[in-house]
């Protein structure tokens, strides 16, 4: 009779496998490990060598102003939306209400002309569809007033699309740095990135360097004896 | 009767020279021109008259200091009130438009009787109301 435990002789295999599997998944994670030390460092070599370190620093704080701007875009189209809706809810009312006392008045006159000129019924008509034209046209001037987004949101927008064409730009640079040396290069032209003036306050709050309404441009300007 | 005022409306986008320019209709300017930038608009100012003129800062080829500057220098045209109608909003912005000799400074969004308090206040300091 064998002395032999076929269980514990079964465990060991199974413990051996295990531990040699656990060699194998050590080693990839070495190797997994070292080559993003190798990439991170080729890619901070070549940032560097680009004079591209600093640049990346003011993308990654760029980053989260251009999603403060696109959260400002969001807020402005969807106020002018909501500002657009509501006043011609409010014009379609008084155009309502002309509507239906023209069809009032329109009755009273056929039934009687005298009467309805008499009684001040034509007057009172005209002078209530004066003051609805009147709203009607406030109105419309709203409507109008409401589209300034498209000036607001546009230059916010230009700005975004700048940052991303610079980021781009860069990219490629870096790609064309890092390919190897047998690789076909297409040449791409770097134009000079020209800033362009601040445009919108996109978030004013905190910043004493910008105004924040058109009282504080005229307090500034008077303080300034202007 | 008095000569109707002309206006000049520098603005690159198109929504917002339709915007003053029926807003300066409605207070009682309908004679208006417009230009999508300095350049545009100093042509315009040097080939006809104008009384008044309403720009944007941020613009391309010649934005609305360069603009200032120009209509500043030009002893034909430095008469012309000059109200800045612009997103710029930071002070030291505002001030240097003051100082190189805006007659007025409203920053956007802007409502309707903003603009016509400024235009109006022009004119009457300017005596042209």
């Amino acid at each position: 009779m064998s002395t032999e435990n076929p269980t514990s002789t079964s465990d060991d295999a199974a413990h051996g496998a295990l531990n040699e599997l656990s060699d194998v998944r050590l080693a990839t994670a070495l190797e997994v490990h070292n080559q993003l030390g190798a990439l991170t460092r080729q890619l901070h070599d070549s940032l560097n060598g680009l004079g591209l370190a600093a640049k990346v620093k003011d993308w990654a704080g760029e980053l989260p102003d251009a999603k403060s701007r696109l959260s400002y875009i969001a807020r402005l189209t969807g106020e002018a939306a909501e500002k657009v809706l509501n006043q011609v809810d409010q014009a379609k009312a008084q155009h309502d209400f002309i509507a239906s006392e023209t069809q009032r008045i329109g009755a009273l006159i056929v039934k009687d002309p005298v009467a309805a000129v008499a009684k001040g019924h034509v007057m009172n008509f005209i002078h209530d569809v004066e003051g609805a034209s009147k709203k009607v046209d406030q109105h419309l001037t709203e409507i109008m007033m409401a589209q300034d987004f498209h000036d607001l949101t546009g230059q916010v927008i230009a700005k975004v699309v700048n940052l991303a064409a610079t980021i781009e730009e860069q990219l490629v640079l870096l790609l064309i740095k890092t390919a190897p040396p047998d690789a076909p290069v297409k040449q791409v032209s770097h134009e000079p990135y020209v800033p362009a003036l601040d445009g919108p306050v996109v978030d004013g709050s905190g910043n004493p360097d910008v105004v924040t309404d058109q009282s504080q441009v005229d307090d500034l300007l008077a303080s300034l004896g202007f | 009767m008095s000569k109707e005022l002309r206006f000049l409306i520098v603005d690159d986008f198109s929504t917002m020279r339709r915007i003053v320019r029926n807003l300066l209709k409605e207070s009682g300017y309908a004679d208006a021109d417009e230009a999508e930038d300095g350049v545009v608009a100093l042509q315009k100012l040097r080939n006809s008259t104008f009384d008044f003129v309403v720009s944007d800062i941020n613009m391309p080829n010649m934005n609305g200091f360069q603009l200032l500057s120009e209509i500043k220098k030009d002893d034909k045209l430095k008469h012309l009130p000059v109200l800045m109608v612009t997103a710029e909003a930071r002070k030291e912005d505002i001030v240097m438009a003051a100082q190189q000799g805006a007659a007025g400074y409203i920053v956007k969004p802007f409502t309707k009787a903003t603009l016509e308090d400024k235009v109006n206040h022009i004119l009457t300091k300017m005596g042209l109301k």
